[in-house]
């Protein structure tokens, strides 16, 4: 369930990523056409003889800024659309007009209530507004994305529909629309009632957001930072940019609600004196930290690269550094770090978090399209006078963060040797992919017995192969830097060739997968789905299938000599004297038990947890060497069914020799009438020469006890 | 190939003993004995960690696959094991 909940909302997620799109675009048209407009900003500049109201330049800059507006004023609009597209499986287009139609239908409906129950006096204050044109219900983006979510439910319902031989003609997807039209009148008149209730509740919440003063500010940048990695930031900040949990203010007689939305319309109007902190404190907290805090810990994590892999790391740190810096898309920086050192990216929130706070402490009222980058505050901060945004703040915060940043972000590195680029242990170095390597990991040889090695596209090939062949995916798309999948069986997703095809992460969640790229995401995927388009994807299935067993077999061929530690504390008993046959006879494989005097089990060498049966009586390990471990403890004691165990590893993880792996109730399972003895079994045993026990007596765990020769 | 499928009766499943017995049966076979899950998940039947990944449990069906060497007879053999032990 909860997977399925974080599907979906991955999904609604980077369905905003269309009309989100638009924003830079449509806020630079606003944020360049306001700027040369303002009357104050053109007597500050000494403009005014250049451009003046009636002048060829003023009419343009005010077409730029009234069509900037118009994005922004339509917003709700393009949601309805654009998450419809985002979600409809299929015959997206006519999701898309059908999100349309739906949003006209429901606010029309919604009109006709309001008129029919006195008009919009008789409604409460600020809770209507004119959308199109139309009456309406002041809704803000989130009546777009119920009218997209609800849309694309019926459109992937109905788009197949048949209807019966006389109207087949409005069968199919020709219904959707018809459908919706339906539906949507139903929603608007039923939204006339539940809406106000939702209005007060969402106010209520923005009230407790706002009145939390800077704390809450601090709170908001700091989970906002920490839903990146999940992909759900989007979910969670929108409704504070774009609805009246992010504040509501009337401008030049307009109410306008959301933080962005308030920013914006005091960017259009020519009567603005400050903009309001208390819309900015949601965007502002960004620039410090992306255009100044981001690149400091870019320059640490570049000083404390390896020498000879200074340069390579650094290629990646400055381009990602950059694209921080410029256009505020912080992800392929983040991602550099976010896996490998979990704990920075903590810090790195706790940061952000006071970026934000400080921002709205210092009275900063800058706002931005999307992101905090560099064009961004140019445009709405700079541009805009220091006496309506104090925009200096930003620099001057910003390089102490700078610094902060610099010196944090060494100082873990390096006391805590965290691996970051440049500084991996030698043999794991991320490299490029090459077609030699792809050949070599597909382990199709040159021969040609499969056509990977004439795959026109190589990295598809190995992405497409990475999320377990075509006929695994049920659903590609992507965002600024992810490319997002639902996969049907997420065990075939193969992190390690997907992150040699480039990409620095890959986040798992149920059948969603996201596969961290970077800004040339787009890219990788247009190619990734017209390479699913070609025939070549078709047989790729097989190479995977073919080579599959063949990492299985490499180990064989390469055994070596192993010693395990004794896995408990006791006295040795050899295999023959176990009081049960399976064991005794060596059915399983040889090995040696211990009968316990504690209880405790331990990991005998380092190793991979490979299965932990689901009562917690029995473990399977597999060392790097590749001796199969089975250590069972007791006789029969399946039967307890996991009473009296506790297992303190889960199956896939890496433990290291001496590690606790289960611990258990001595004397319960003795009174359940069960003996302790625990068998240690290398299960391929006929892998090996041989398989000796070297101690016998009482034994200490972590002793060296069993010897297995290759 | 021959196939046939088994429903587990063993109370415990595929466990450790019963597995260690079936790898054993399993080896003595000139054929290659693959245990499939009904979520697709396979394992050969004479690798007995991979079979006790597949936690395989009472109730639960498996495909049962027997391929090269003798097939008809080995796969009878298989049955007839599965029937007794599992």
């Amino acid at each position: 369930m909860k997977d399925k909940i974080f599907g979906v909302l991955q999904r609604v997620g980077r369905s905003f990523m269309l009309p989100i799109a638009l924003l830079p675009v449509a806020g630079l048209l606003l944020g360049v056409g306001s700027s040369f407009t303002n009357q104050t900003m053109l007597e500050a500049y000494g403009l005014t003889g250049v451009i003046y109201e009636g002048g060829v330049l003023y009419t343009v800059l005010d077409i730029m800024n009234q069509c900037g507006s118009a994005v922004f004023n339509n917003l709700a609009l393009l949601f309805a659309m654009g998450v419809a597209i985002g979600m409809a499986k299929k015959e997206k287009e006519v999701a898309a007009l059908s999100g349309a139609i739906a949003y006209l239908v429901m606010n029309t409906a919604i009109s006709a209530m309001i008129t029919a129950r006195g008009g919009v006096e008789a409604m409460a204050a600020n809770t209507t507004t004119s959308t199109l044109g139309i009456t309406t219900l002041q809704m803000g983006v989130f009546g777009g994305i119920i009218v997209g979510l609800g849309v694309a439910a019926l459109h992937n319902r109905f788009y197949k529909t048949q209807l019966p031989q006389v109207l087949s003609f409005f069968g199919g997807t020709r219904f959707v629309p018809i459908v919706c039209t339906t539906v949507f009148l139903v929603v608007g008149i039923a939204m006339f009632f539940i809406w106000p209730v939702v209005q007060t509740g969402i106010a209520a919440l923005g009230n407790l957001v706002l009145r939390s003063g800077y704390a809450g500010t601090w709170i908001y940048g700091l989970l906002e930072r920490a839903l990146i990695p999940f992909g759900l930031h989007h979910v969670f900040y929108m409704p504070f940019w774009q609805t009246a949990m992010g504040g509501t203010a009337v401008i030049d007689g307009v109410t306008i609600q959301g933080a962005q939305n308030i920013f914006f319309a005091e960017l259009a109007s020519k009567s603005t004196q400050v903009f309001s902190v208390e819309a900015t404190r949601f965007m502002a907290g960004k620039f410090p930290f992306m255009i100044f805090g981001l690149p400091g810990a870019a320059l640490a994590m570049y000083k404390t690269a390896k020498p000879e892999k200074r340069k390579a790391a650094g290629g990646l740190l400055i381009s990602a550094a950059l694209t921080a810096m410029l256009t505020g898309i912080t992800e392929p920086l983040e991602f550099t770090f976010l896996f490998v050192a979990p704990l920075m990216y903590a810090v790195h929130c706790v940061y952000a978090g006071l970026a934000y706070m400080l921002m709205h402490i210092f009275n900063v009222g800058v706002g931005m399209t999307f992101s905090g980058g560099i064009i961004d505050l140019t445009l709405f901060g700079i541009l805009q006078g220091n006496a309506k945004t104090h925009w200096i703040w930003i620099p001057i915060v910003g390089l102490v963060y700078f610094v902060v940043y610099y010196f944090t972000f060494y100082l873990m590195i390096t006391k805590m040797n965290l691996k970051t680029p440049g500084r991996e242990d030698e043999g794991e170095e991320t490299k490029l992919f090459t077609r030699s390597d792809f050949k070599a990991k597909t382990g199709v040889g040159p021969d040609g017995s499969a056509p990977a090695g004439s795959v026109s596209d190589p990295v598809s090939a190995m992405i497409l192969q990475g999320l377990g062949g075509k006929a695994n995916l049920s659903d590609v798309d992507c965002c600024a830097t992810r490319l997002r999948v639902t996969v049907i069986d997420a065990d075939k997703v193969v992190d390690a060739l997907l992150k040699q095809s480039g990409a620095s992460g890959v986040i798992h969640k149920g059948n969603g997968v996201q596969v961290v790229y970077g800004p040339q995401v787009a890219v990788i995927k247009s190619n990734l789905v017209d390479f699913m388009d070609s025939p070549e994807s078709d047989n790729l299935g097989s190479v995977t299938a073919a080579a599959a067993p063949a990492p299985a077999k490499a180990p064989a061929e390469a055994r070596q000599d192993a010693v395990m530690s004794a896995h408990m504390s006791g006295t040795v008993v050899p295999m023959d004297q176990v009081q049960d046959e399976a064991f005794s006879t060596c059915v399983l494989g040889e090995g040696v038990a211990i009968e316990p005097s504690e209880g405790k089990l331990f990991a005998p060498a380092d190793a991979e947890v490979d299965n932990l049966f689901d009562t917690h009586h029995a473990i399977g390990l597999v060392t790097p060497e590749g001796v199969e471990l089975l250590l069972h403890i007791g006789i029969n004691t399946v039967e307890l069914k996991g009473q009296h165990f506790t297992a303190h590893v889960e199956v896939g993880e890496k433990v290291k020799k001496g590690d606790l792996l289960i611990s258990f109730d001595m004397e319960a399972i003795k009174a359940a009438g069960y003996l302790l003895t625990t068998p240690m079994i290398v299960c391929n045993t006929d892998d090996y020469q041989s398989v000796t026990p070297k101690a016998e007596g009482a034994i200490k765990a972590g002793t060296p006890l069993l010897e297995v020769k290759a | 190939m021959k196939q046939f499928t088994y429903t587990i009766t063993d109370p415990v499943g595929i466990h450790a003993r019963p597995a260690g017995i079936l790898a054993k049966q399993a080896k003595g076979l000139d054929s290659t004995v693959t245990i499939a899950k009904a979520d697709g998940r396979s394992a050969a039947a004479t690798k007995l960690m991979a079979m006790m990944g597949l936690g395989i449990k009472c109730g639960e069906t498996v495909t049962v696959t027997v391929e090269g060497g003798n097939e008809e007879a080995n796969a009878a053999a298989m049955e007839q094991f599965f029937k007794e032990n599992l």
